[in-house]
């Protein structure tokens, strides 16, 4: 148990350090980190959809969900203060050592990298997710050359391919398009 | 939110100047880490001091922790069986598509110049093949970006 919380305080503490680009990217790194955790890419994708409705910061949401279901309340507790940590840390040190914060170059350059690599990760994290959710029950990825039709389940990637251009293309609200996609699940999806 | 947190500190319990507020908004974004919270403890750590900044940072997290926390034990006490079971895995691809959104609404901002999109499809592909690696390619596309503005501000300056 307290293996389990300290793997958990470390993994989100990372997170949170590395964290640039905002709660994305931050999402995106602990769907790399899910595995280690027993979490699945169809649990990581109810994560997303929670935080829609549950208002909060989306790393500290997540940081909450994956501890819990990885080690109860207490994990809960040891995740969430991990993630949290670098913010007291590095706030504590620019407040005291940097005198003028703007137009800083190092920072500059270094968001010049950053974000674009946050794109990366983001999209990442999305594809490891449709990989594993737009599949059909009990269907695996590999078999998707072999034969095609009972792996990917086509009504699911057509939920997929609506929901991104609603929301991209026609900034529809994304709690509609999930509330919507749920209800087209629950009459069509096998 | 943030409209809502500058009237409060800064009309109402008067305790930084407008500038000061946005500065420390401003700041919050480009640091690593939750950016609500970073602007917390700024805010904190300037009005009050370290006590200050426990305060406000802990103020900034736990409503969240308790909601989700509640929401998680909800979520799995759903049976997931017959139409539960098919609503699931609708949600799920919307879920996943809405992150691949967020991708493509960041990078509209972000993905601008020939660097920019070798380090995204870089990050994209070094990820896909190395789970867990992220902090490290943040790491290495930062360095990458000092290094990059270095050399064109050189190139700028022989000019």
């Amino acid at each position: 148990m307290i293996i389990k919380l300290f793997e958990l305080f470390v993994s989100f503490f990372k997170i949170g350090i590395f964290g640039f680009g905002g709660g994305y990217s931050m999402l995106s790194m602990i769907i790399g980190e899910a595995d280690k955790f027993s979490i699945s890419a169809a649990q990581m994708a109810d994560l997303n959809a929670l935080d829609m409705v549950v208002p909060g910061p989306i790393a500290i949401n997540a940081a909450t969900y994956v501890g819990y279901l990885y080690a109860g309340v207490f994990g809960a507790v040891f995740a969430t203060f991990g993630v949290i940590l670098p913010s007291f840390i590095i706030v504590t040190l620019i407040m005291r050592f940097i005198a003028k914060y703007r137009g800083n170059k190092i920072m500059d350059g270094f968001l010049t990298g950053g974000k674009p690599a946050a794109v990366g990760l983001i999209a990442a994290g999305a594809a490891t997710i449709a990989a594993s959710v737009l599949l059909q029950p009990n269907a695996v990825l590999s078999a998707i050359f072999t034969n095609p039709l009972e792996t990917i389940s086509i009504f699911l990637v057509a939920v997929f391919a609506v929901t991104a251009v609603a929301n991209i293309r026609f900034k529809v609200n994304p709690i509609l398009l999930t509330v919507l996609a749920g209800i087209a699940g629950a009459f069509l999806a096998k | 939110m943030l409209p809502v947190i500058e009237n409060d500190i800064v009309v109402k319990y008067k305790m930084m100047p407008r500038e000061d507020f946005l500065e420390y908004a401003t700041l919050s974004q480009s640091l690593p880490g939750v950016i609500a919270l970073n602007c917390a403890t700024f805010v904190g750590r300037r009005a009050a001091g370290t006590l200050g900044m426990l305060a406000a940072g802990f103020g900034a997290t736990v409503s969240a922790f308790a909601l989700m926390i509640a929401a998680t034990i909800l979520l799995n006490i759903i049976p997931q069986q017959g139409p539960v079971a098919g609503a699931f895995r609708g949600i799920r691809a919307a879920s996943a598509a809405l992150i691949f959104a967020a991708a493509f609404t960041l990078g509209r901002h972000n993905i601008k110049t020939v660097f920019s999109v070798i380090v995204m499809l870089a990050a994209f592909t070094a990820v896909i093949f190395w789970n867990g690696g992220a902090p490290f390619v943040i790491l290495a596309a930062g360095f990458a970006g000092y290094f990059y503005q270095r050399i064109k501000s050189k190139k700028k300056a022989e000019k």
